[in-house]
């Protein structure tokens, strides 16, 4: 006789079917927290202006991390996610950049409309380089792009359209046709920083997602499951290189000024990618950690001046060897212990099910 | 004048080649993509820097210091820093090299300072005359410098008992962790076999770009690209691509204009990756990092 039930067949026994409920609603609560407790974030996020002693240059501080954090999300989604390690999202976070303030100096388009526009064209460069580097992977890729962001560094020192390194100044911003300010800012990155993690949270929870990961894990495998190779590396690519197009939108708005002084260097590139591997590239959570270090780490010891560096990388190699997975691996175990046990504690009161215990996986935190 | 754009694109391409090599031999005995060999190299121009202008050391005195300077280098950083993670993903060994990056970036800026120095040996201008093509005497020197080491690394790693050692772990650590080689010990040798390449580079380079913390950055990108040449695995492919590096970027410089002689290395990259992405001279094998 045939057997049916596919997901138990495996094990050998058949769990009853109250268990599979209880197991599955708990996963359901699981991610309903995860959602409420996303949202608590963002609600206290917004809510922090109004804490007494807040000055607008705290408020530039923080867009400056949520801009470090948005662009550490789009390496996440290639690095972390879809196994492809790159070197050059500082080109990325340059076109969007440059796009922006290009078309506001000409054309004084609102700020609204540069986000969509950097995002758009940082997307189609993406794809591009998507083509271009279809059959690299690993340590190959990780070359190619860093040479991609020496490429991009030289042709806005050198072509004259980007100004050099004389630089282009912007008017103050608008968004949807108010003037903005500091905080104003703020919270318009702090919108784009939601969209992009609601935007996120999604892909990885649909199709694409589970698509891109398991590219990363074995590309032959994926390819014989009927995941389209081609298809999906180059969306990953145009997806990743469009978020950290809108970061770099962000970033030319946020002082008015951009030049090939600070975007024709690869420190950008190295900074994101740092981001993300500190905070943990295949976690939700792990750009959140990452940015904040990133920014906050030369900001609170500015006057050690190059000092910093040191410190930085010492702080680097410390986190690579004690927790290689990332901070927010780390900060987020206790809360993943526990729900392994919750877990595990109304597996045993049901009775056996086969191994469906894979809540610890790396996206829930 | 062709001739002569070819024979100084030499000149330089030596010097990117031998950091290539020192990229590939680190590459293939530790899968770690080191992004601080450039750093190793331009700390050695500052203790040259130092020790020539201080203390009025002889130039091969400091050579030799330096040198030893530089592979006591790549040595503590392979105890202190690759060791722990030496079974990690290639990722986390290459982050790690970044955190080392940061750590001789910061620690020269701090010390010495983030402005461009003048090294104290000039570069020697005289031109020479060789089969119709004018060179200056630095460049001859250098070519020079970097064949004689080439061949010296040829020798050690065809003839050598550790270089042998080298060679077989290359090809498979496990099998010449069996034989009896110390595995450790020789990856440690190719960590200072690459401080021992960024000190001549670093001493040798230093009179044409002088000294700063970031003079090596361009170098370094531009020795990664020669080693992918080679697929990340081949000397004598690194080599070539390096020298035809210098020999493209001298030539874009003289025919396209000064501007163009850095995006000339990563036009070629991107163009040889995308065409073919296993290297020119590449070897198939141990794609599966």
């Amino acid at each position: 006789m045939l057997k049916t039930d596919n997901t138990l067949a495996i094990a050998g026994r058949t769990a009853p079917a109250s268990a599979r409920e209880s197991v599955k609603s708990l996963k359901a609560r699981f991610a309903r927290e995860n959602w409420i407790m996303g949202i608590l974030l963002f609600v206290c996020l917004a809510a922090a202006p109004i804490l007494p002693g807040v000055k607008g240059w705290m408020a530039t501080e923080a867009s400056l991390v949520i801009i470090y954090i948005i662009a550490a999300q789009g390496v996440s989604i290639l690095t972390g996610y879809t196994g492809l390690v790159s070197v050059g999202h500082g080109g990325f976070l340059a076109a969007g950049a440059y796009t922006s303030a290009l078309f506001t100096e000409h054309y004084g388009i609102d700020m609204s409309v540069g986000l969509v526009l950097g995002a758009i064209f940082a997307g189609a460069i993406g794809q591009i380089m998507g083509l271009v580097f279809l059959r690299l992977s690993g340590a190959f890729m990780a070359i190619g792009t860093l040479g991609f962001a020496f490429f991009v560094g030289t042709i806005v020192n050198n072509v004259p359209l980007f100004e050099g390194r004389d630089g282009i100044s912007l008017d103050h911003n608008h968004f949807f046709g108010f003037e903005i300010g500091d905080f104003g800012f703020y919270y318009v990155s702090l919108g784009v920083l939601a969209l992009v993690t609601v935007f996120i949270y999604m892909l990885l929870n649909s199709g694409v997602g589970r698509a891109f990961k398991a590219l990363r894990d074995s590309e032959k495998a994926a390819e014989a499951s009927g995941v389209h190779r081609v298809r999906y590396r180059i969306l990953a690519f145009t997806v990743s290189a469009a978020i950290t197009g809108l970061a770099g939108v962000l970033n030319a708005h946020i002082v008015n000024y951009i030049s090939a002084e600070v975007y024709g260097d690869i420190w950008y590139s190295v900074d994101i990618l740092v981001a993300a591997i500190i905070g943990g590239s295949a976690m939700l959570m792990g750009p959140f950690v990452g940015g904040l270090f990133v920014v906050m780490v030369p900001f609170y010891l500015e006057t050690l001046a190059d000092f910093s560096f040191v410190l930085k990388g010492v702080v680097l190699i410390l986190v690579l060897i004690f927790a290689p997975s990332g901070v927010a691996e780390l900060i987020g175990r206790p809360l993943r212990n526990y729900r392994q046990k919750l877990l595990r504690a109304v597996q045993a009161s049901q009775g056996p099910t086969a191994a469906e215990s894979d809540i610890g996986g790396r996206r829930n935190v | 004048m062709l001739g002569q754009q070819i024979l100084s694109g030499l000149a330089t391409g030596s010097l990117y080649a031998l950091t290539a090599i020192a990229v590939v031999t680190v590459f293939r005995n530790t899968r770690t993509i080191n992004l601080a060999q450039g750093d190793f190299a331009m700390i050695g121009a500052f203790i040259a820097m130092i020790l020539l202008k201080r203390f009025g050391l002889n130039y091969y005195a400091t050579i030799a210091l330096v040198v030893g300077c530089c592979m006591l280098l790549g040595v503590v950083v392979e105890r202190v820093v690759m060791r722990p993670i030496a079974k990690a993903d290639w990722l986390i060994l290459m982050a790690a090299t970044l955190g080392v990056y940061y750590i001789l970036h910061g620690l020269a800026g701090w010390l010495w300072g983030r402005g461009t120095k003048a090294f104290p040996v000039p570069f020697d201008p005289t031109p020479v005359h060789i089969m119709g093509a004018v060179i200056s005497k630095g460049h001859l020197a250098n070519i020079g410098w970097a064949l004689a080491i080439g061949c010296a690394i040829y020798y050690f790693l065809k003839h050598t008992r550790h270089g042998i050692a080298m060679r077989a772990v290359t090809d498979d650590p496990d099998t010449a962790e069996l034989l009896g080689i110390p595995v450790k010990r020789i990856v440690m040798l190719t960590w200072a076999m690459a401080g021992l390449l960024a000190g001549f580079v670093g001493v040798l380079i230093a009179p044409i770009i002088y000294v700063s913390p970031q003079m090596m950055d361009q170098v370094l990108v531009k020795g990664y690209v020669a080693a992918v040449f080679g697929g990340l695995y081949s000397i004598p492919g690194a080599v070539i691509g390096a020298l035809m590096i210098g020999v493209a970027e001298n030539l874009a410089g003289g025919y396209l204009g000064s501007h163009y002689k850095t995006a000339t290395a990563f036009a070629m990259i991107v163009a040889l990756l995308a065409l073919r992405p296993q290297g020119l001279i590449g070897i198939q094998k141990r794609r599966e990092i």
